[in-house]
């Protein structure tokens, strides 16, 4: 088997397809960094034009996409505290407060190295554990799924700190966005009030530009017109190799976030939202001094940014051996698969190998090409953004939030009903409601809700198959210790003060 | 009294109950197992926000001042006013008309001033999205329910 991963090599590196997963990642960078265009919308817009592309071309150009927009996502997240993709949500909480201190420039340059160090490792995971560890991943069964959704949601109410109540609101008003639309096992509408458009249920791209865009847009509209942008000097912008140094320390994060992105790429339907938001979390309860955490730890930065890149490769691991995506975006490449005429699954590897190797090694190089051409760009070019004038600014946002939401499927319902997100989202904004539990609702909802269904079909009714299993108690028992744990700490903490007075 | 019921966190807790009484309603025609997550949020909404009705009406009673959601009201309603105003000239007048006037109309209006760089970041934007997206991915954008009708 590995033997057939060294042949697919000499192709890759010919010039067509090495140009591809090149102007791939330079796409994925741009697109990433627009906020609500996303890669799964870029490679769904892509798909069509690579009928006439030879598979490797076509799959180079995918997995360059990937890469880069997983990556250009931190881009706006940092600077302008507009996560361009939904996996670069938990970039913004150190990210954008960096940016205000006038480190934006190590912020990207620590987002880029961390980007591609997720996605080496992810692409060697795919290359590695592809075969072995789908069969890991068919141990887990709709229960085991259901509570990884649950400790998911758990995890991000309890690790923003601040009010639990005002995170559960919003983890319950995500969850509850995540039902709208047709019953996914009966089929019946729900919450539609008979608008068509509402049937497939509302797109993740049309709440987060709602929620994450507007506001900010708001914002910046709101603030009398100050010159004050961020000159290159003032972001700290220096060149990668002298920046490097300074990460020294995160490679324990590095490595931690590595292993989180590839679990949860691996897990059908988590995706890189939650091994951002899982990885974040973990980095900050490992942290010395986690208190500064939100304020402009480049570590946070380092934890979410790997993550998501490392989520990539590993999301394709199901995909590819048992045609099960793990992501929105894997769901899309197997579109890509199909219209090359390549049926994903065990045969696929015995059928295809070259192709199929091939498209690992080219996740590979995409995630070092990240260093090259989003070092630069990100250090020289975007690094700028911040020196527009903030009205004119303000105007372009709302315009490319108007393209992005239009084009997921061409209608300005959803145009309509992203600036009723949007108006709620400056309410939660001002009020201090947090809004990431809201995305990871929408996200965990359905696929919770799904999972949670089937396992009680397959029980016939019984609760109790949701704590049969060994894997179902350990993930219960983690969730627990997630909600439990800050609790008992806090109270510690309390009577320490309490006898130290 | 009045004052204490205008309190923001208080406006927006008995907004959620309402709302989310309101969606269980249709949640009641539903299948039971269709129903248990939408009603299980509906109901959570529903008593986190007297939860947080509460709080914050304890906090009105120890004389806390609530602070305002924004510093400039007219300006931030001149914003959204402007960016639905937008999204309707897309839907009726049409994409490329309704950008052409919006981004240079919305970047004066708040404040940036300078003719040549609106007519510059009007060209820029107009001109990129065109090629883009227009030109180069062939996506189609809103031509103007007043044109088709």
């Amino acid at each position: 088997m590995y033997s057939d991963l060294l042949s697919a090599l000499p192709e890759v590196i010919g010039f067509s397809n090495f140009a591809a997963v090149i102007i791939g990642v330079i796409a994925g960078i741009v697109v990433g960094a627009m906020p609500g265009l996303s890669a799964t919308m870029a490679i769904s817009v892509l798909v069509p034009f690579t009928f006439g592309l030879e598979p490797l071309v076509a799959l180079g150009l995918m997995a360059g996409i990937y890469n880069g927009a997983m990556y250009g996502g931190a881009i706006p997240a940092v600077l302008l505290r507009i996560p361009g993709t939904p996996a670069a949500v938990a970039t913004t909480f150190d990210g954008y407060p960096m940016a205000q201190k006038g480190e934006g420039g190590f912020a990207l340059q620590v987002a880029v190295v961390s980007s591609a160090i997720g996605g080496i490792a992810s692409a060697f995971a795919l290359m590695l554990l592809a075969p072995p560890l789908s069969k890991v991943t068919l141990l887990f069964g709709p229960s085991e799924v259901f509570w990884v959704a649950v400790f998911g949601l758990a995890s991000i109410i309890f690790l923003l700190g601040g009010n639990p109540v005002k995170g559960l609101i919003s983890a319950c008003f995500g969850v509850f966005v995540s039902v709208i639309g047709a019953d996914p096992i009966y089929g019946t509408d729900r919450f539609t009030f008979g608008q068509l458009e509402m049937l497939d249920g509302i797109s993740i791209v049309i709440l987060l530009v709602g929620l994450y865009a507007l506001p900010p847009v708001i914002d910046l509209l709101e603030t009398p017109l100050k010159t004050d942008g961020v000159e290159s000097s003032k972001l700290g912008t220096e060149p990668i190799w002298k920046a490097m140094p300074r990460m020294k320390g995160f490679w324990k994060t590095w490595l931690r976030s590595s292993v989180i992105g590839i679990w949860i790429g691996i897990l059908p339907g988590a995706g890189g939202s939650m091994a951002a938001f899982m990885s974040y979390n973990e980095a900050r309860r490992s942290s010395k001094n986690p208190e500064k955490w939100g304020e402009g730890e480049p570590e946070g930065v380092a934890a979410s940014e790997t993550a998501n890149n490392a989520d990539t490769a590993s999301a394709l691991i199901p995909a590819l051996t048992l045609g099960i995506p793990g992501t929105a975006v894997a769901a899309v490449m197997l579109g890509g698969l199909l219209v090359h005429g390549l049926q994903p699954g065990p045969m696929l590897f015995r059928e295809n190998p070259d192709v199929v190797f091939g498209f690992m090694w080219q996740f590979l190089f995409g995630a070092i090409l990240l260093i090259l051409l989003g070092g630069s760009l990100a250090t020289n070019s975007f690094a700028r953004l911040l020196n527009l004038p903030r009205p004119l600014l303000g105007s372009v946002i709302i315009v490319l939030m108007l393209i992005g939401v239009y084009s997921i499927h061409g209608r300005m319902f959803d145009v309509y009903l992203m600036l009723g997100f949007g108006a709620v989202g400056w309410v939660m904004d001002k009020l201090k409601f947090p809004l990431p539990p809201v995305v990871l609702g929408l996200i965990l909802g359905g696929f919770a809700e799904e999972n949670l269904r089937l396992a009680l079909r397959i029980g016939r009714g019984d609760w109790g198959v949701l704590f049969q299993n060994t894997t179902s108690l350990i993930l219960v028992a983690l969730t627990v210790a997630v909600i439990v744990g800050p609790i008992v700490k806090r109270r510690i903490l309390d009577r320490r003060k309490q006898a130290e007075s | 009294m009045s004052n204490r019921l205008t309190r923001p966190e208080t406006l927006t807790a008995l907004g959620i109950v309402v709302v989310a009484a309101g969606f269980l309603v249709p949640a009641a025609a539903l299948r039971p197992i269709s129903a248990l997550l939408p009603v299980a949020m509906l109901i959570g909404l529903i008593v986190l926000s007297v939860v947080l009705l509460i709080s914050d009406q304890r906090k009105a009673a120890a004389g806390e001042a609530a602070q305002p959601m924004t510093k400039s009201p007219k300006r931030v309603f001149g914003a959204f006013a402007l960016i639905v105003a937008y999204a309707l000239a897309a839907d009726f007048i049409g994409f490329y008309v309704s950008t052409v006037v919006a981004v240079p109309l919305t970047a004066f209006l708040f404040g940036f001033r300078n003719p040549l760089g609106l007519a510059l970041a009007t060209v820029i934007v107009v001109g990129a999205i065109w090629l883009i997206f227009d030109f180069g991915m062939s996506q189609d954008f809103p031509a103007g329910r007043l044109w088709a009708a």
